[in-house]
């Protein structure tokens, strides 16, 4: 019992570790309001860039550079569209993920890709320890990456006058913009941020768990990490927790059939999905929104 | 034009503010007239006119949002450039907005450091925000978000945010319009401190009488963008103010008149239509029965009140003027007579059966038609075409079974064009061709189509030029002339004096006086509207 429990535990951390290096980014973005919903283009787009990058270089580490770049490429290619051109911004999320995921579909195929993996660090002494050893030290090392982000990003948040500009823009852009501090720009870079951090997160998902790319590898885990800041009410602390309960959910559907559990196969399937859909009906309106979200700023008199 | 008052102090320093012929136009509406002001180092000066006076873009010059077209600012007795909001904050002058420029979910010292370079130091700005809060009583908790502040704790907050910056020049405007009277009074504390303490210099922009004459040292009133006259505080007293913030003169109306036969409007006095005399100087119950009846309706929005117990009655037959001060409830009423929101309490009977309030189209099925404030936002569609628009209130009329006929929208069209002399290339054009007199047009011909026994006109002409002004004008008249009973909502003194038969004064959003036409003083009625019991 002990074992399995350990075994779903570890296997959780694996799968919300993707999900959080990306959510971590949109907490920024959602703070600064706006729903950035091209964050599956950027994952997706990382994930596929850093097995190429792998690939080219032999070097999986530079496969996670790579999956970054990608992600920083579409958030630059988004902030430029929806802010320079005005194109609406859900319009242009949309238009992006479609063509990312056409685009390495086709990839893939005339491409050869080889495998390419990052190590696994085992932290000695505490990977150990009965039922979390396995779960939380010994990693894929990419992860243990995650503890020095997150507690980074609540200082910039909470301790810096960045983070204090940002929260004012998600909260009243126009009262940000009467004090003369540039609105737009801000957005744009808090765009760039997602992206990096989303393509880490694809490329975690590629070159660190799986080791190579499939067709659509992603699978829609850009809109679980929009619904895991819903979840956990734009707190960066609940946003992380939401990232758990959807990779547990995902664990589940992997660990129940090895359990011997029998359920609906389809239901199995899509109960990470059902659960982002309760997340997103439940939470959107009981916890507080930004009281700017997903609005586009437009600059004029208060 | 200064009294000895005001040359004692400004004989030792140069005035704190002075500016000389200070014009600005927007296209072809002059908003500043040559504007000469000095206001001396030391005091609180009023400026106090009507909406649309130019009280507002006097300020945004001296705060560098809007550029002037000619005219010089001087401060201390210099010369200088105002570009930009920043520029005027380094010059020394300050404002404390009266729509309030926080952040909600921050706390109140994070608000205060917003926009301020370098990283936020918390204890430094806490103890800041203390340390003022006690200079000028205006207390607050600096850890505190601001949402959960009430507003004239906020309006303290924003005071706080201005004076941290340590100005030389404070303005506020219509900094009042959200405070309780205790919460009023607590404010004109603070700013005669830091006028007599500190001999910064405050400008109070306001249309509130007994505010202006509580607090200020001196006073401008300013009237269709020009210095109508300067006063010394002590030697004016209401009824003056009153009568120089509206005056007398009928200019846009005049100017229409010139274009036909307003005359008689303008001035009832001159006029031959017996009816008219008839109406406007006694009510017949009989002949006038009451179409819209309004009984004490409470509204608040968002926390704030919008209705406070306005009763009001509408006879067929009869234009009301609704005047008033902009903000005091007047768009509220027009949105519950649209079915827009409904009322806390209070009731709305059309011909005495009560209707229910906010429910889609209830209002309009009773007979209700509005012209709506912003005929581009929710007067008509721009982007649908003339005949389309025309319909968009009638549509059943014009449909079988869900299939609408296009014949019969454009038969509707074509009568309704002629019949209201909407000048268009044809009926399919899009409503965004037309200029702003034919889209009033056709949200007018749409509404009276409906054959409605109540109509409501909030802001008819605003945006039109003297000949759709008049043909608006001739147009409610022949409505109200078929028994239609109008409500016409309007902030333009002129407009209402030249429509109306009966005037109603609605203030902080309850009607606080009636008065027939022929009995209007401009004196009474702008004491009314300014919130005195008159």
């Amino acid at each position: 019992m002990i074992e399995s429990i350990a075994l779903i535990l570890a296997s959780t951390m694996r799968l919300a570790t993707p999900l959080a290096f990306a959510a971590a980014g949109e907490y920024i973005a959602e703070r600064a309001g706006m729903i950035n919903i091209s964050i599956e283009a950027m994952m997706l787009g990382g994930a596929f860039s850093a097995v190429w990058g792998a690939t080219l270089t032999g070097s999986p580490v530079l496969g996670l550079v790579f999956g970054m770049l990608a992600g920083l490429l579409i958030g630059f290619i988004h902030a430029n569209f929806s802010h320079r051109l005005t194109v609406n911004t859900y319009v242009v999320g949309l238009t992006l993920n479609l063509l990312v995921l056409g685009l390495t579909s086709f990839l893939l195929d005339v491409m050869d890709l080889s495998q390419a993996q990052v190590s696994k660090f085992a932290i000695p002494i505490l990977s150990d320890l009965p039922l979390v050893g396995d779960a939380l030290f010994n990693q894929r090392w990419p992860a243990y990456l995650l503890w020095i982000l997150i507690p980074g990003i609540w200082y910039a948040m909470y301790r810096t006058r960045w983070g204090l500009n940002m929260r004012a823009i998600g909260e009243n852009p126009s009262a940000v913009d009467a004090t003369g501090i540039d609105v737009l720009k801000r957005q744009r870079f808090a765009l760039l941020i997602v992206g990096v951090l989303s393509g880490l997160g694809g490329a975690y998902l590629s070159v660190g768990e799986v080791g190579l790319f499939n067709q659509n590898m992603t699978a829609a885990r850009g809109y679980v990490v929009i619904a895991a800041v819903i979840f956990g009410g734009w707190s960066l602390k609940g946003t992380m927790i939401g990232c758990l309960v959807f990779g547990a959910a995902d664990a589940m559907r992997l660990a129940l059939p090895a359990l011997g559990v029998t359920l609906n196969a389809q239901l199995l399937i899509a109960s990470p999905y059902i659960l982002a859909i309760l997340a997103m009906v439940l939470f959107a309106k009981s916890n507080r929104a930004p009281g700017s979200y997903g609005r586009p700023f437009v600059r004029g008199v208060v | 034009m200064q009294t000895q008052h005001a040359e004692a102090p400004s004989g030792r320093t140069a005035p704190a503010v002075e500016l000389r012929g200070l014009t600005k136009r927007y296209g072809s509406i002059v908003a500043c007239d040559d504007v000469h002001l000095t206001v001396p180092q030391g005091e609180i000066h009023g400026l106090l006119g009507q909406n649309g006076a130019g009280k507002s873009t006097l300020v945004k010059m001296l705060l560098g949002l809007v550029s002037r077209d000619a005219g010089q600012i001087l401060l201390g007795g210099r010369s200088v450039e105002i570009p930009d909001p920043l520029a005027a904050a380094e010059l020394g002058i300050g404002m404390v907005h009266q729509h309030f420029s926080l952040v909600n979910e921050l706390t109140v010292w994070e608000n205060v450091t917003l926009g301020e370079p370098g990283r936020p130091d918390p204890a430094r700005t806490k103890a800041l925000v203390r340390s003022i809060g006690e200079r000028y009583g205006l207390t607050v908790d600096p850890d505190v978000r601001v949402e959960e502040l009430s507003t004239g704790e906020r309006q303290r907050v924003e005071i706080i945010k201005c004076l941290r910056r340590d100005p030389n020049l404070l303005i506020l405007d219509e900094p009042t319009s959200v405070l309780t009277l205790a919460e009023s009074r607590e404010l004109f504390s603070v700013l005669r401190r830091v006028v007599q303490d500190e001999g910064r210099t405050v400008i109070l922009i306001s249309h509130k009488l007994d505010e202006i004459l509580d607090a200020t040292d001196h006073v401008t009133i300013m009237r269709s963008g020009r210095v109508v006259a300067q006063r010394a505080t002590c030697d004016t007293d209401e009824r003056e103010l009153a009568r120089e913030m509206v005056g007398r003169e009928l200019s846009k109306w005049v100017a229409a008149s010139a274009l036909g036969d307003l005359d008689r409007l303008v001035d009832p006095s001159h006029s031959t239509d017996a009816a008219m005399l008839d109406r406007t100087e006694s009510i017949d119950e009989d002949r006038f029965p009451v179409r819209l009846r309004i009984t004490d309706a409470y509204l608040s929005e968002e926390g704030r009140p919008q209705l406070q117990g306005l009763s009001l009655e509408l006879r067929a037959g009869e234009i009301t003027g609704l005047a008033g001060i902009e903000g005091n409830g007047q768009r509220a009423l027009g949105d519950v007579l649209s079915s827009l929101i409904p009322l806390d309490s209070g009731t709305v009977e059309v011909d005495g059966v009560a209707l229910p309030t906010g429910r889609p189209g209830v209002m309009h099925r009773a007979g209700i038609g509005v012209i709506p404030e912003d005929r581009h936002q929710s007067g008509c569609v721009l982007d649908m075409s003339v005949a389309e628009n025309l319909v968009m209130s009638t549509v059943n009329s014009v449909a079988t079974r869900g299939m609408v006929s296009r014949s019969r929208i454009r038969a509707n069209a074509e009568r309704l064009i002629e019949q209201f002399e909407i000048s268009t290339p044809s009926p399919d054009t899009p409503m965004r061709q037309l200029s702003g007199g034919n889209q009033q047009k056709v949200v007018l011909a749409r509404e009276l189509s409906l054959d409605p026994k109540i109509l409501v006109a909030a802001y008819p002409t605003r945006g039109l030029d003297v000949g759709a002004i008049e043909y608006m004008t001739q147009q409610l008249h022949a409505a109200a002339n078929r028994g239609i009973a109008v409500l016409l909502i309007s902030t333009e003194l002129e407009e209402i004096l030249t429509l109306s038969h009966h005037i109603a004064v609605i203030h902080r959003g309850a009607i606080v006086g009636r008065m027939r036409r022929v009995d209007v003083d401009a004196e009474r009625l702008g004491m009314m509207m300014g919130g005195q019991a008159a």
